[in-house]
């Protein structure tokens, strides 16, 4: 199938964009890498009146590793993973967004539209709540900032309203001592994840000082798994703990059954990759090793 | 003929891979006709109701529209879509449209317009009542006293029991099983099942009807059986077969699912109703729900053997699925026993079936046919008991699998009582592939033995697997094909074939063959295939028979002109035309004398005794020679996640000969690929409603470059004497392999057996007893 009829727009510069948006609302739709929304509009799921085209408004396609990690909102996946120094400052994002998609996909789709989008089982969301990111949030009136906590509301749901572009993505700099890893279990090579896990340690004197456990595929969003956090934080990283750990993340989801996996199925893997994410992401965090 | 192979046996390019990969004009779809109108169809969101009430008036009357037609404007006249040889031996239970539906998708009615949007529209516009009745959502309840008739019109003919939803049922012992059990010393019985798999073909079934002007029906299609589809359309729509022209271009893929009128007889009608020229064409969707699959089955498959290791019974009882019609039901669930069947060596073999109807996805022809999912049971059931005597599945193949000079006794008892021979074991190479197989993986020194796991070792454990397959050469008895040769003006040779090249590479194998014959090399044979009106006659491209049975035809057909020219060119050289050899475009002497094809053709042509180099030559055979395979495969489990990743698979494969080597492999491993998907990841998922829920490429899991294990290919060559240059199938036979072997290879690696397909890690983690 084709789309339906939409008005296309390409702004040359941010505010003309912003004013489109404040004109259309909720009739806009914004295209940067296109690799979501084009499926949705040639299957007809989406059916917008306009398209704003950000593809030629300046300097968005801009990542920088001064003090942690900024994403502009042009900026394709392939950039950012191919960009040595994000493996520097922000190893987890290299190691998740090999996972997206396909190589094709990443060539053209954006790490903030990837965001914005907010499928519960993509990778870059689950990564930017395990490492406290923050989305930069621009309207014709004025700018906000949101973090990834509060960003994703529900299924392809987020804090975005529709007048509003995210312009950008960022992480704060890791802090010294700290590991982290990435797992998922997908059909596929390139498939959505049937679960995904990210973890993020700080050791400090040999105990856990900090610890982000996040979960992908078993909830509407991207879900902390607090009670695993809760049990890790002030403790010595064992074997024991982490099988506990492991349990508690498995009980702080919700997974559904679907075609791809059933709610046990997805539940288990939680328990699974969370304990081998976090074997990994402690040494990592005690070697200084890349994650 | 010369001694030594100049064309044969080389990994020769393709004669059509010029226009495949420039895509010049190639495909039925990239053809335009004036004044083309574009068809929709609209389909039943029922699995079982009778259409009380349809009109399709407001449709017809929507712009654009030329024709919106219901059962109300077609002859009621039963047939099947089943493409086989007359009379087909699948139930004539379908109409082009009928009054009553029978699955989620069935027909319903049919718009042609304009544009495809006004086709899609007008289709909103049809307004119909459905009365809904009790639908048959799983196979197990079809014959169930009391269960819905499904097909309760008393038109239909040549189901088996269609009160009791039976399309098709087959019985037939070897000896006598229930001694063979009773002798056993050790008795494996177990239950398998398979699903629905769709054969994602890259290009759907589309056809271009028109008439030309001469008032002819002309169908351009996608199919397998250009022959078989003339006769099958001409009955369906009661016009006489030479009003009807089929042409086959290139097509992108068949697989079974193209040995079936399926868009030919809606296209055809719409042709005639609206004197303009119509294109039909699935939509992925279509093909993921109204297209054909590979039938579901339950099998229960029982051996028993002696504790020296000799088997004393084969037991296979199956259940199957065809879906609400019976295209392929007797046949595709015959080839489950009987291909498999005769493996091994046992004086008691019995096999059992019945074909039941439901209101589910329709069935039929796919690669394999049937023998994917007897070969599951089987090759599943070996490696066990193999275990259970203590003995190693390599050796305890090695001594009881099917010998040269061997009869297969399975063909011998179906044949008793026909016109029918069982087969004789001209060639078997398999000896040869065990034998390369099991060194190229390592079978020796990787084999885990299923044993617990070792308190240092981690989640991920690796196993090998192997099993052995056998398939045919064509439907043994069921084959006829003919190829007809002409020599142009330049010493060229125009090979007319009647068989279908549908991606396989059958055009370029036999024109292989010709030029072999001929002296000359492969681009002095200009190929025309596929057009009923312009090539001999021939079943069409199914059951791996083209190399070997229409390669036969060539053969005969490039003797046939040599023959000629060597005739003439003993006149010219004042030599004795016996004596004389064909090679390097030229003929020759052995005392030196030699003419160019070029110089004889001209005298051919223009000379004192004027002719024409005309060869034609015809098969058919009784024989349908086995390929064999020997296939190993090494996994790695992750025991607590559950997935399944294949690291290595290796095919040794007897094909007899390898006419193109390039060509052989490229059909083992896409035959590899396609079945490790039915293996791990494709399955149809079904709502409680009988409606597919998966009909995407997103969603139905094909498996992806990246996903794919190391391949080995190892082609032997065990000649077989009925074969053109000793050559027999390829196509089918490695597409039964990766199921079991990656079964049993999960068994070696971590001690739980997988009976039902696919093999998704949710399985796995449940046998582990850790979900």
């Amino acid at each position: 199938m084709k789309p339906a009829p939409f008005t296309y727009y390409d702004p040359h510069t941010l505010d003309e964009a912003l004013g489109l948006l404040a004109v259309h609302g909720d009739a806009a739709k914004i295209l940067a890498g296109g690799q979501s929304l084009v499926p949705l509009l040639n299957m007809r799921l989406a059916a917008p009146d306009v398209i704003v085209d950000i593809n030629r408004l300046p300097d968005l396609d801009f990542v920088t590793t001064d003090n942690g990690l900024r994403v502009g909102a042009l900026a394709r996946q392939a950039m950012v993973e191919r960009d040595a120094a994000v493996r520097d400052v922000a190893p987890l994002v290299t190691e998740a967004i090999a996972w997206v998609g396909h190589r094709q996909i990443r060539n053209r789709g954006t790490l903030v539209g990837s965001l914005a989008h907010a499928d519960p089982a993509a990778e870059m969301p689950l990564v930017f709540l395990a490492l406290d990111g923050e989305l930069h949030l621009r309207r014709t009136s004025g700018s906000r900032r949101v973090s990834a906590g509060d960003f994703f509301v529900h299924i392809m749901t987020t804090a975005l309203d529709p007048e509003e572009i995210a312009t950008e993505a960022s992480l704060p700099p890791v802090p010294p001592g700290s590991g982290s890893a990435f797992l998922e279990v997908a059909r596929r090579h390139g498939d959505f994840a049937v679960a995904a896990i990210a973890v993020v340690v700080t050791i400090e004197a040999g105990r856990i000082r900090r610890a982000r456990v996040a979960l992908g595929g078993v909830g509407p969003t991207p879900l902390r798994a607090t009670r695993a956090e809760e049990r890790l934080v002030d403790e010595e990283p064992t074997n024991e703990l982490f099988v506990e750990a492991a349990l508690a993340a498995s009980h702080d989801c919700e997974p559904v059954t679907d075609i791809h996996g059933t709610a046990e199925y997805r539940r288990e893997l939680v328990r699974t990759m969370v304990y081998r994410g976090l074997g990994r992401a402690v040494v990592r965090a005690r070697t200084g090793a890349a994650g | 003929m010369a001694t030594e192979l100049r064309v044969v046996g080389t990994p020769a390019r393709k004669v059509d891979a010029a226009k495949l990969v420039t895509g010049y004009g190639t495909f039925t779809d990239d053809f335009f006709l004036p004044g083309m109108l574009h068809a929709k169809i609209l389909t039943s969101p029922h699995a079982h109701a009778r259409i009380t009430r349809i009109d399709t008036s407001r449709a017809a009357d929507h712009p654009g529209v030329h024709a919106a037609i219901s059962h109300h404007d077609v002859a009621r006249i039963p047939y099947t879509s089943a493409g086989q040889s007359w009379p087909e031996p699948s139930p004539y239970d379908q109409y082009i449209l009928d009054s009553k539906v029978r699955f989620v998708g069935d027909y319903v009615a049919v718009v042609a317009a304009e544009t495809p949007e006004a086709a899609e529209d007008a289709l909103g516009l049809i307004d119909v009542e459905y009365e809904v009745l009790p639908p048959v959502l799983d196979m197990h309840d079809s014959m169930r006293p009391g269960a819905p008739v499904i097909h309760d019109e008393p038109e239909s003919h040549g189901m088996y029991d269609a009160e009791r939803n039976v399309a098709a049922h087959i019985e037939v012992e070897v000896g006598a099983v229930a001694d063979g059990v009773t002798e056993a010393d050790t008795v494996v019985s177990e239950d398998y099942f398979v699903q629905y798999q769709q054969h994602t073909c890259l290009e759907p079934h589309v056809t271009i009807a028109w008439l030309d002007e001469d008032g002819r029906l002309v169908l351009r299609t996608s199919t397998q059986i250009p022959y078989h589809c003339r006769r099958m359309v001409a009955f369906a729509l009661d016009i006489p077969v030479r009003d009807v022209h089929v042409i086959k271009p290139r097509v992108g893929g068949g697989f079974g699912n193209k040995q079936e009128v399926v868009t030919e007889p809606l296209a055809a009608v719409l042709a005639i109703k609206t004197r303009r020229p119509v294109k039909l064409e699935y939509t992925r969707r279509d093909e993921f729900t109204i297209a054909r699959m590979r039938h579901p089955q339950h099998l229960t498959m029982t051996v028993g053997a002696r504790r020296d290791g000799s088997i004393t019974a084969t037991h296979m009882k199956v259940l199957t699925n065809t879906g609400p019609y019976g295209t392929h039901a007797l046949t595709v669930t015959g080839n489950t026993g009987s291909k498999p069947l005769p493996l091994y060596r046992s004086p008691n073999i019995r096999f059992e079936a019945d074909i039941v109807y439901t209101n589910l996805p329709i069935s039929g022809a796919f690669r394999g046919y049937g023998a994917p999912q007897g070969f599951f049971a089987l090759e599943s059931a070996i490696d066990e008991m193999a275990l259970a005597l203590g003995s190693d599945p390599l050796e305890f193949r090695r001594a009881n699998h099917i010998r040269k000079g061997d009869t297969d006794p399975v063909s011998a008892a179906l044949a008793e009582g026909s016109a029918k021979k069982p087969r004789v074991m001209r060639s078997n190479g398999l000896p040869e592939c065990l034998e390369r197989g099991s060194e190229a993986i390592g079978w020796t020194a990787k084999r885990r033995g299923g044993m617990p796991l070792r308190p240092n070792e981690g989640p991920l454990v690796r196993g090998l697997g192997m099993c052995c397959l056998m398939q045919g050469s064509g439907v043994a008895g069921d084959e006829l094909a003919a190829a007809s040769i002409k020599m142009n003006e330049d010493a060229s040779f125009t090979l007319m074939l009647g068989s279908a090249d549908i991606g396989t590479g059958s055009d370029t194998t036999l024109a292989q063959i010709a030029a072999e014959v001929l002296g000359v090399p492969l681009e002095k044979i200009l190929v025309r295939s596929g057009d009923t009106d312009h090539v001999t006659f021939d079943y069409g491209a199914y059951a791996s028979s083209t190399a070997y049975i229409t390669g036969q035809s060539v053969l005969k057909a490039a003797e046939d002109a040599r023959r000629q020219i060597v005739s003439v060119a003993g006149q010219m050289l004042q030599e004795d035309a016996e004596a004389l050899l064909v090679a390097d475009e030229r003929v020759s002497s052995s005392s030196g004398k030699t003419v160019t094809l070029q110089e004889i053709v001209m005298e051919c042509l223009y000379g004192e005794e004027k002719t024409l180099i005309s060869g034609r030559g015809t098969h058919a055979t009784k024989e349908s020679p086995p390929p064999f395979v020997a296939m190993f495969v090494e996994v790695e489990v992750d025991i607590e996640m559950g997935t399944i990743r294949p690291i290595h698979l290796v095919t040794a494969i007897d094909i007899g000969k390898a006419l193109n080597p390039a060509i052989c492999e490229g059909q083992v491993e896409g035959a590899v690929t396609q079945s490790l998907g039915y293996a791990l990841t494709e399955e149809i998922v079904l709502s409680p409603e009988g409606r597919v829920l998966n009909p995407t490429f997103m969603d139905y899991k094909i498996l992806c470059a990246a996903d794919m294990p190391k391949l080995t290919t190892i082609l032997v060559e065990d000649p077989e004497p009925t074969g053109p240059f000793g050559a027999k199938s390829v196509a089918e036979v490695a597409i039964n392999g990766p199921a079991p072997a990656i079964a049993n290879a999960v068994h070696d690696a971590v001690g739980i057996r997988l009976r039902h397909l696919p093999m998704t890690p949710d399985k796995v983690l449940e046998a582990l007893g850790r979900l």
